[in-house]
């Protein structure tokens, strides 16, 4: 039987029976956007903080990584002590147009220096002592938030939904493409089942399997759909993630219900010949957010929007043997946005003489950064999402 | 019938149809003295893979770190396939899905070949025996002392983090010992280490010999005695129990039927094999409010799909990517606490490849996967997929049926629970005739959501 044979054969009758009003489909009509939208980017593997916002006044820096260092020539000057990597030249305008917001030193007590472990603790919010299976966003979207229901509320680019936009109670939603993610659940075997009868028991784990496929079908017209309504013609660079942020724009300008967008660039795992290798992704990190944001203003949109940026770790002050470096602690986290309320630099740069062990000391905890974007520009209950208490912050 | 389906789903990976003609005849009494006809005979250790040494790696080049770590990561990947290949088929399946549950109980990262099957063998020796030694064994376990930093535990400068995980997961839980019997419990294990060849070292002179108090009594313990006291405690027994309950027979606890159990583990002094047969033996077991009610773990799904659909993985990796896209890698659980199952296995993109799965291995599903990029790990890409599917025992099974008796004699293998719409499937699938409406009729039942339950 070849694959057209068993599809048509496959393919059944909607008879559309009862079906219990709980496995219907999320409430009909083109649900639009609220407010305000954040986007996060996640970049996997620990990247380099010090050679991403270069310390270059310290002459620290430069005895610490003699192959390494950025020559200060080239340092893109932002503040007169701190410059981004020359890769990143296509967003300095941002930073001078107050739409950054740097961070030094973010992390958190007792640092672990493994990607998975460390990656499970900036995702889930926890403590380094503390083991849990859900994500921050994930509790977001618990914390009933407005139109929180919708899976595609919390979308995640990928084929596979990271933990941190996995809650207790509900899961954001992973897409990599619309179209493929439509065949995905174009199977008219699958189709049939969420047209037919069934026992209505809202505990049983069988109902939520077929709410889950209901929910996921209906989900993933509609982002099929709203991915039609607008074409951009801003150029992005063609990888991966340029392809993502284009996506994203498309979706935001389409007035999309999707309140936060979730995106991952990997290979920061620097251990040797960082140099040209993290150049390049920061490069490609740097032309796609460009792209983004000119086209997000292009229809008056970037006021609307938080992008933040962070890594699971940084890495080590000293360069290593391989002209690399190794596994670190903490880093500095990125934010633009079309109305930050503190621009430029957030607060001193690195202190690279009091280290612990090699290692820089945090000043700020990854979690003030949640705690600032979840009271401040989602208007969610930091505090039971975090589970504890995390000062905000005032750029927003 | 349906009781000893439910048996063959919780107690091992599901039913293989070649089987089923004759289970399907047995008593429920023999079924279970079947199950455990095994049990009792020593668990046949696994071959140790090669010791890679450690010596030396600090000077090899960034190259040849990494030339050493694939290797590494390829011998890691062998134990960790031929135990879902083994899951598929064994003969002693009980001892399998018992090792599979210790595993997610002692949760814990291996870092080598050599070192996962080492902790494998403790598990499988004293999976169906009894819970002190196990615990001695895990305790002494090279892979767990690495991954809950025993290692650095030295009567100077003591970790507590083994310490602390062996009450909060391994035996007591949380709310039952204090941050002081913390401390003092590491300070009894201080000197359990290993040493460059992954092998169990007692470091005498680490090892803190002076006066502890643990739990209300004082002494010049070691660890073996925090082990035993902690035995002592109801608690331990009871926290077991309620972790093997919502295991293997439902999320949903049953506090008398749990009280009793504790009790009567305790008073067998943790013989895990003699609780497992009676709860087995129990009516409880097999009441309808526990039949087919758990989500299958991601192993537990591939496993049960080789056994019955007789599948070949020729290739590791394909098990591998397998295991990574749908959220259950053995050997590499999120954290120390275990993978935490039931519905965080489902989002949209596990649930939409579980339902595809079928399609997946009879090559019909237009579907494309792409893992997340993980440092540290080789990409593994969904066109390597390399599997082979063999019904021959499904047609076997059918063979002189009509074609409605085929199709409820295949649901009757592949599902512990049917969808009210059966019946209406089997009709629809009347146009196709021989084993073209076997086949069909296999891809459909394990397409169900109610194939993902057991």
């Amino acid at each position: 039987m070849n694959r057209r044979n068993f599809l048509k054969n496959s393919a059944l009758a909607s008879s559309s029976l009862l079906v219990p009003t709980f496995l219907h489909a999320l409430p009909g009509g083109k649900g639009s956007r609220t407010e305000k939208i954040l986007v996060v980017i996640q970049l996997s593997g620990g990247n380099d903080g010090l050679n991403t916002l270069i310390p270059f006044r310290n002459d620290l820096y430069y005895q610490n990584r003699p192959r390494l260092a950025v020559p200060a020539m080239e340092v893109l000057d932002l503040n007169g002590e701190l410059g981004l990597n020359p890769a990143m030249a296509s967003i300095r305008h941002l930073y001078d147009q107050g739409e950054m917001c740097l961070i030094n030193s973010v992390g958190y007590p007792n640092p672990d220096r493994s990607h998975f472990r460390s990656m499970d603790i900036w995702q889930s919010g926890s403590g380094s002592s503390e083991y849990w299976s859900s994500g921050w966003l994930g509790r977001y979207l618990d914390s009933d938030c407005l139109a929180c229901e919708k899976p595609y509320h919390l979308l995640e680019f990928s084929d596979q939904l990271s933990m941190a936009v996995k809650g207790e109670q509900r899961n954001g939603f992973a897409m990599s493409d619309p179209k493929k993610m439509k065949r995905s659940v174009d199977n008219p075997f699958l189709t049939s089942l969420s047209q037919r009868q069934h026992e209505a028991d809202h505990d049983d784990h069988v109902a939520y399997l077929y709410k889950v496929l209901i929910d996921t079908q209906y989900s993933a017209q509609y982002l099929l759909d709203q991915s039609k309504v607008y074409a951009s013609s801003v150029s992005y660079p063609n990888t991966p993630f340029g392809r993502d942020l284009k996506q994203m724009a498309e979706l935001i300008t389409a007035d999309s219900d999707i309140k936060v967008y979730y995106v991952s660039l990997g290979g920061f795992d620097t251990h040797a010949n960082q140099r040209g290798r993290q150049d390049r992704l920061l490069q490609q990190y740097a032309e796609g957010l460009s792209a983004f944001v000119q086209d997000l203003k292009k229809n008056n949109l970037f006021q609307d929007t938080l992008i933040l940026t962070f890594s699971e770790f940084g890495r080590r002050v000293q360069q290593n043997a391989s002209g690399g470096t190794d596994h670190g602690t903490a880093n500095n986290v990125f934010l633009m946005g079309g109305s930050l309320k503190k621009a430029g630099s957030y607060n001193t740069a690195p202190d690279l003489m009091t280290l612990d062990n090699g290692d820089l000391l945090y000043q700020v905890d990854f979690r003030q950064v949640y705690a600032t974007i979840l009271e401040k520009w989602l208007n969610a209950d930091a505090s039971l999402i975090l589970r504890g208490e995390f000062a905000p912050m005032s750029w927003v | 019938m349906e009781k000893i389906k439910h048996l063959f789903g919780r107690a091992g990976f599901g039913l293989a149809p070649a089987e089923w003609p004759t289970l399907k005849e047995q008593t429920l009494a023999a079924a279970v003295d079947e199950l455990f006809s095994k049990v009792g005979q020593t668990a046949s250790p696994l071959i140790l893979p090669e010791i890679v040494s450690e010596e030396g790696v600090k000077m090899l080049s960034e190259e040849e770190k990494q030339a050493a770590r694939k290797l590494n990561q390829e011998r890691l990947w062998a134990v960790n396939a031929d135990w879902v290949r083994r899951m598929a088929s064994s003969e002693n399946p009980l001892l399998e899905r018992m090792t599979l549950f210790w595993h997610g109980h002692f949760a814990c990262k291996s870092n080598t070949g050599r070192m996962a099957v080492q902790q494998l063998n403790v598990l499988r020796q004293h999976a169906l025996g009894s819970f002190r030694e196990l615990l001695l064994g895990i305790a002494r376990d090279p892979s767990m002392i690495r991954y809950l930093n025993n290692q650095q535990n030295k009567k100077e400068q003591p970790n507590e983090n083994f310490a602390r995980e062996l009450m909060e997961l391994f035996t007591i839980g949380r709310g039952h010992y204090s941050e002081n019997d913390i401390k003092e419990a590491a300070r009894a294990f201080t000197g359990w280490s290993s040493n460059l060849q992954g092998e169990y070292v007692f470091r005498s002179r680490q090892h803190d010999d002076g006066r502890k108090t643990f739990m209300g009594k004082t002494g010049a313990f070691n660890g073996t005695d925090i082990i035993d006291i902690l035995l002592e405690q109801k608690q331990t027994a009871a926290f077991i129990v309620r972790r093997i309950y919502r295991y293997f027979v439902n999320e949903k606890v049953d506090e008398d039927i749990v009280a009793d159990l504790s009790r009567r583990f305790y008073e067998s002094d943790y013989h895990i094999g003699q609780l497992m047969r009676y709860i087995f033996e129990s009516d409880w077991f097999y009441a309808p409010a526990n039949l087919g009610v758990k989500i299958k773990s991601p192993v537990e799904l591939l496993a049960g799909m080789i056994r019955s659909m007789d599948m070949q993985f020729p290739q590791n990796h394909s098990i591998l990517f397998l295991e990574r896209a749908l959220g259950q890698v053995l050997f590499n659980p999120p954290n120390v606490a275990g993978w935490p199952g039931s519905r965080t296995w489902i989002d949209n993109s596990t649930l939409m490849l579980r339902l595809n799965l079928a399609g997946l291995f009879f090559k019909v599903a237009d579907i494309a996967f792409d893992l997340k990029e993980e440092p540290e790990t080789t990409k593994l890409a969904m066109n390597q997929l390399d599997v082979s599917v063999n019904l021959a025992s499904f047609y076997q099974l059918c063979q002189g049926k009509s074609q409605l008796e085929q199709f409820d004699l295949l649901a009757e293998v592949l599902l512990q629970k049917s969808p009210v719409f059966l019946k209406e499937l089997a009709q629809k699938n009347q146009r196709l005739s021989g084993d073209d409406f076997i086949k069909l009729s296999v891809m459909q039942l394990c397409s169900l959501p109610e194939f993902q339950m057991c």
